[in-house]
């Protein structure tokens, strides 16, 4: 087992990494940019080194940095978070190079994976369903609108290098797919400095499921349920719960069963997830992440299973702790994403947290680096706290999360806290009747109060 | 750590002269975050020491390679320090056994090399930011250092 893992990372899943480290005896290594100095996991963490100026370029995404602090610390392991580095094979590669572990997949199917023309071939071939649209990547204009007119309008026209919901353009008829498809390319390339592109049928109404996989690269796979993330705003998921209330049990198990034999077959290590689009009864493959998402805790929730001490022991070389048999399903989770962003505006509000109350009780936790005097940099994302909420069935976790919710102070800035509270008295919340625009027009003021 | 101050002279003055006029040996001012001492040493000339002062008590403390609490600093400093570029290790000489960059007392100018540091094998240069003598150096051979460390004092 490793003796001292260096966080690649920062915010609440730094601390989260720096907890489920702390709890196997593990010594820390918290890296940083100077912005984030008095960041809790900073002062927690036994030892820190100051990788550069806040610049993300300079700091966390600076991987000589990286490495040469792994060097100086003594480290035996990297874990890399969510986002920054943790989808960059290159830094996979490197640590491993250089001696150190990388906690997550190899670097090849990080690569794989971030490849959406590859990923989407790959599952395939691994009896996962599929969007229909184009083989793989599209050459010119007039195949795009061939392609286009075999699937059936709308299509949507995606950028192979992109994911998370950028570089996609939406075509609803045969005369606009010359147009779409060159302004595609330009902007794939400015994106993601890869104009490979791919087209998909256009989903009008879909759902968002993502089932949690875990694998250890020597047989062992296992899926730990689906986790419903509709409710998004600009591509960014703003409260996510398990399980989703669209599905029945077996549907549940099938989709289960298919991304767990996917992974198998590949022969993936550690954590992934596999993301869908559900509508009308059938899931389409979307992507694979090749990482630990932030939406992690609800399923920590029903599982009751410490995704991240998992994914350190796997990546020190043990088989998984559990077999598929040995993976239950209690109750329900929900999590609400909190950023630092006026509830209604959304414009972004970094600076001095004046007063700070989590919330607490049974079953109610707050992964959080928050704390009362602590001034939020606005170098960052504007993620500052996750409140994830568990109840013995929907009911109950919808009770407590809006108990929750009202008891929750964080003062000195705006937080998307009173979002979350009205987006749970919604009847279509309250009644799981939700697809991935319904939060959008639900901002915009196009569903109706009850 | 790495806490920007921007002193002000009118408060250093004005404290200056106050250790003066009282002939107290010592203040300490303190406002959210910024602490100002200035002291008398045995040669009667005010000392000044600044820093930015502790936030709440974390519960563990960072070990090294961080820069220690300033206000702790027991020796007086003079000059300007000069700050570490980058992640890495220290090493004083170009070559092993060779002779050091610099020694205290040397007299160095802008851009000189005054230390080499490395990463991933390689060697980067430190180039001094500033000319003047070097009144201390802080960090000794294959000392692991992180970026905005304090590497020696100019003045």
């Amino acid at each position: 087992m490793f003796e001292k893992v260096l966080i690649a990372n920062r915010g609440e899943i730094a601390l989260r990494i720096h907890r489920a480290c702390k709890e196997m005896g593990i010594s820390t290594v918290a890296v940083h940019s100077t912005a984030d100095a008095d960041a809790m996991h900073v002062r927690l963490a036994d030892e820190s080194v100051c990788l550069g100026p806040p610049d993300a370029k300079q700091s966390y995404l600076n991987i000589p940095a990286i490495v040469s602090a792994a060097t100086i610390t003594g480290a035996d392991a990297v874990h890399p978070g969510y986002g920054f580095l943790s989808e960059e094979a290159s830094f996979a590669s490197i640590l491993e190079e250089h001696g150190f572990t990388f906690i997550g997949p190899s670097a090849d199917h990080i690569a794989l994976m971030g490849d959406k023309v590859a990923a989407k071939k790959a599952v395939e071939e691994n009896g996962v369903p599929v969007v229909p649209g184009s083989a793989g990547a599209i050459e010119t204009a007039s195949e795009a609108r061939s392609i286009a007119d075999a699937i059936g309008y709308p299509v949507l026209i995606k950028a192979a290098g992109g994911g998370g919901g950028r570089g996609m353009q939406i075509v609803r008829s045969a005369d606009e797919v010359e147009a779409a498809y060159k302004m595609a390319r330009t902007e794939a390339k400015a994106s993601f400095r890869n104009d490979t592109v791919y087209m998909e049928k256009f989903l009008e109404k879909p759902r968002h499921i993502e089932v949690q996989v875990f694998a250890d690269g020597q047989g062992g796979a296992v899926h730990l349920g689906e986790r419903d993330c509709s409710l998004q705003r600009r591509h960014q998921k703003v409260l996510e719960e398990a399980r989703s209330p669209a599905l029945n049990d077996e549907q549940r198990e099938k989709i289960g069963k298919i991304a767990a034999d996917a992974v198998r077959r590949i022969g993936y290590a550690n954590a992934g997830t596999i993301e869908f689009l559900f509508e009308d009864g059938e899931f389409y493959f979307i992507e694979m992440n090749t990482r630990l998402q932030v939406e992690h805790p609800v399923t920590e929730m029903i599982t009751g299973i410490d995704m991240v001490r998992e994914q350190i022991r796997v990546a020190s070389g043990a088989p998984l702790s559990f077999k598929q048999e040995d993976i239950t399903f209690q109750g329900h989770a929900i999590e609400c994403r909190i950023t630092a962003e006026h509830p209604e505006t959304f414009i972004p509000s970094p600076g001095l947290v004046t007063d700070y109350h989590p919330p607490g009780g049974l079953s109610v936790r707050v992964d959080s680096g928050l704390y009362a005097g602590y001034t939020i940099p606005p170098y960052y994302d504007s993620l500052v706290a996750k409140l994830i909420v568990h109840g013995r069935d929907r009911t109950e976790c919808l009770m407590r999360l809006r108990r929750s919710l009202e008891e929750y102070v964080i003062g000195g800035i705006e937080t998307t806290i009173p979002l979350h509270a009205k987006i749970i008295e919604n009847s279509d919340f309250i009644n799981g009747d939700y697809d991935i625009h319904w939060l959008e027009r639900f901002v915009a003021g196009e569903i109706p109060d009850d | 750590m790495a806490n920007k101050f921007d002193i002000d002279p009118d408060l250093v003055r004005k404290l200056s002269e106050l250790l003066n006029e009282t002939g107290l040996s010592e203040i300490e001012y303190e406002s959210t975050g910024r602490r100002i001492r200035v002291a008398r040493q045995m040669s009667g000339a005010p000392l000044v020491a600044v820093g930015g002062a502790a936030a709440a008590a974390a519960p563990a403390s960072n070990a090294a390679p961080q820069t220690g609490d300033t206000a702790d600093t027991p020796a007086p400093r003079k000059g300007t320090p000069i700050l570490s570029p980058m992640v890495g290790t220290v090493f004083s000489s170009p070559e092993p056994g060779a002779e050091p960059f610099i020694r205290v007392g040397d007299t160095i100018t802008e851009g000189q090399t005054v230390m080499l540091i490395e990463a991933m094998k390689t060697y980067n240069p430190v180039r001094a930011t500033i000319s003047g003598k070097v009144t201390q150096i802080l960090v000794g051979d294959s000392t692991p250092v992180e970026f905005g460390e304090e590497l020696l004092l100019v003045e």
